[in-house]
């Protein structure tokens, strides 16, 4: 259901596309699939949220099994679904939540106000000039995981 | 770092209603100003009922002169007409005080909007002096006339209404027969009589209308003023409505005249006057003609600049043109691609083709996880990796098949091979 609100993305092009064409406005990317649980549980969090977030935010959602995508998945090194990047100008916004990986937010939110809050807050940051924020999640609602460095 | 707004202490704002720390801010809060217009609407009203009997003094009554008061709100005190034989003299005499205006000065810059509509608060001395001639003049006049009147009411109820139903059929017995016009014209007639103790003693002019329970001498020129202004913003109304009404004074009286009609009800009876509509037509039309209002012209458009401004901020808000928005943080993030991006696009949508062809390598300024230098590295570091990729690639692909076969072991090959030499 809620693929069929937001849009989602299978190539390259398209990708750069709409990181490109969103200006002064968060683009929200996230990362997994669509047959995942933990995907469809964040995913619906984003689809409800959209509107509210929609006067600063974009939100997008882009397929990791699609090989044109893979390029991406790599140099966002991610390795866990669903993870959700932050974009603002083309430029890639960190997320300081406490957790191993600054760069994205790894895991589905466990209520609407959490992810309104992110955006929120990666907005106030860029609009300022940051380049990583403050995560205003509290830890009991970060999802916890390992990263591995080089498969090790 | 912001640093925290003083407190104040705390004060009673009378317009409100309600005690607040806000200080001297309170003044330009929207509720504030809402309220404010409100408040200097309703004593508006009761000045104009002062100002009518200005214009048109009449003997007061002993026994009307206890109803006949008024509470003036800028000097918090109520005028009592005890021992006063027009209506309204003392009345009249507190608003033209100097007390008084200095009580509306201080309330205007406490609270309020600005000075300029300080004379509608106020009676001016050179009005005073020629009420007080009318008075004089009239004393002398109605001497006679006050004891006929009471011989004819003595034999009705003693209802207020009735009394001055009289008194206002006397009056128009003096008007020239000329000056009556019979129109019946197709206007809403507002009621005359009204609960109001004003609105009572004023129905002895008749073509004074009353509308609701406030508006008096505006009545007669309602073709021309539509709703009742309180419905129009904050203090800008104020300005509206003044210059026609001081305008409008000096010559009411003669067009209310002409207004009047010839017929008039019996007593007891609540008649209906019509008012000529040809005060309207020979003015630039009415509200039906869409003609604008006459406090527009009075006020040199100004409101029509307060609605002009209004709607150039909301087409403003509507229209998201790129590069037309609010000023944003020059340090923000991305900004001086963003710019460079809205220009692109405006060139795209002119129709100058740009190179909008994006590169299929480009990849976004991005911090990878374990960089541990700046953002460019982290992509060389990418695309050295991607390179790396590609040729190990091309190395397997372009390398001969590897033909599989099976172990085959020393003793076993030594065997066969003695086996064939033997």
């Amino acid at each position: 259901m809620s693929s069929l609100l937001l849009k989602t993305l299978t190539k390259k092009e398209e990708i750069d596309r709409i990181i490109r064409d969103t200006i002064d406005e968060v683009l929200v990317l996230r990362f997994g699939r669509c047959t995942d649980t933990v995907c469809l549980q964040h995913d619906d969090i984003l689809a409800k949220s959209v509107t509210d977030v929609s006067k600063f935010a974009k939100v997008a959602l882009v397929d990791v099994d699609s090989e044109d995508v893979q390029v991406y998945v790599k140099y966002f090194d991610i390795t866990w679904f669903p993870s959700t990047v932050f974009f603002f100008n083309a430029h890639h916004l960190k997320l300081d939540s406490g957790t191993a990986d600054h760069t994205k937010w790894v895991g589905a939110f466990h209520i609407k106000q959490d992810f309104i809050d992110v955006v929120e807050a990666i907005y106030r940051g860029a609009m300022k000039g940051k380049m990583i924020v403050q995560c205003p999640v509290p830890p009991e609602r970060i999802p916890k995981y390992q990263l591995l460095y080089k498969d090790v | 770092m912001k640093e925290p707004s003083k407190k104040s202490e705390i004060e009673y704002c009378k317009v409100c209603r309600l005690h607040h720390d806000h200080g001297s801010r309170h003044k330009y809060f929207p509720r504030h100003k809402d309220l404010l217009s409100t408040f200097l609407d309703r004593f508006r009203t009761k000045i104009a009922d002062v100002r009518f009997f200005l214009k048109n003094p009449s003997v007061l009554r002993p026994q009307e002169q206890s109803q006949n008061r008024v509470w003036c709100v800028f000097c918090d005190e109520d005028i009592v007409e005890l021992g006063s034989s027009f209506a309204c003299s003392k009345a009249i005499n507190h608003f033209a005080s100097s007390d008084h205006l200095k009580n509306v000065k201080q309330f205007l810059s406490k609270n309020g909007p600005a000075m300029d509509c300080i004379d509608d608060f106020r009676i001016s001395e050179a009005n005073v002096a020629t009420w007080r001639r009318k008075c004089q003049s009239l004393g002398s006049e109605d001497a006679s006339s006050f004891k006929g009147s009471c011989e004819q009411l003595s034999g009705t109820s003693n209802d207020i209404h009735n009394k001055l139903a009289f008194k206002t059929m006397d009056k128009i017995e003096n008007v020239p027969a000329q000056l009556i016009n019979s129109h019946h014209s197709s206007d809403v007639l507002p009621l005359q009589y009204n609960t109001n103790k004003y609105q009572i003693s004023h129905s002895e002019l008749p073509g004074v209308a009353h509308y609701g329970s406030y508006l008096n001498m505006d009545s007669s020129h309602l073709p021309l003023h539509t709703d009742p202004p309180s419905n129009l913003p904050g203090n800008g109304f104020g300005k509206h409505v003044i210059p026609s009404r001081s305008k409008d004074y000096p010559s009411s009286q003669d067009q209310e005249r002409k207004q009047i009609k010839g017929s008039y009800s019996s007593p007891g009876e609540v008649g209906m006057t019509s008012i000529s509509s040809s005060h309207s037509s020979d003015a630039c039309g009415n509200v039906h003609s869409g003609a604008p209002p006459p406090w527009l012209d009075a006020n040199d458009g100004n409101s029509s600049n307060v609605q002009l401004n209004q709607s150039d901020m909301s087409s403003s808000f509507q229209a998201k043109i790129p590069g037309n928005t609010r000023k944003l943080n020059p340090n923000r993030v991305g900004a001086a691609w963003a710019e460079k991006r809205k220009i692109e696009i405006e060139m795209e949508k002119r129709g100058q083709t740009m190179n909008s062809k994006v590169d299929a390598e480009w990849l976004p300024n991005f911090g990878r996880v374990w960089q541990s230098g700046t953002r460019k590295e982290s992509r060389k570091e990418f695309e050295k990796e991607k390179r790396k990729l590609v040729k190990t690639e091309s190395i397997s692909t372009e390398s001969e098949p590897v033909k599989i076969q099976p172990y085959i072991s020393k003793r076993a090959r030594r065997e066969t091979g003695e086996n064939g030499s033997g």
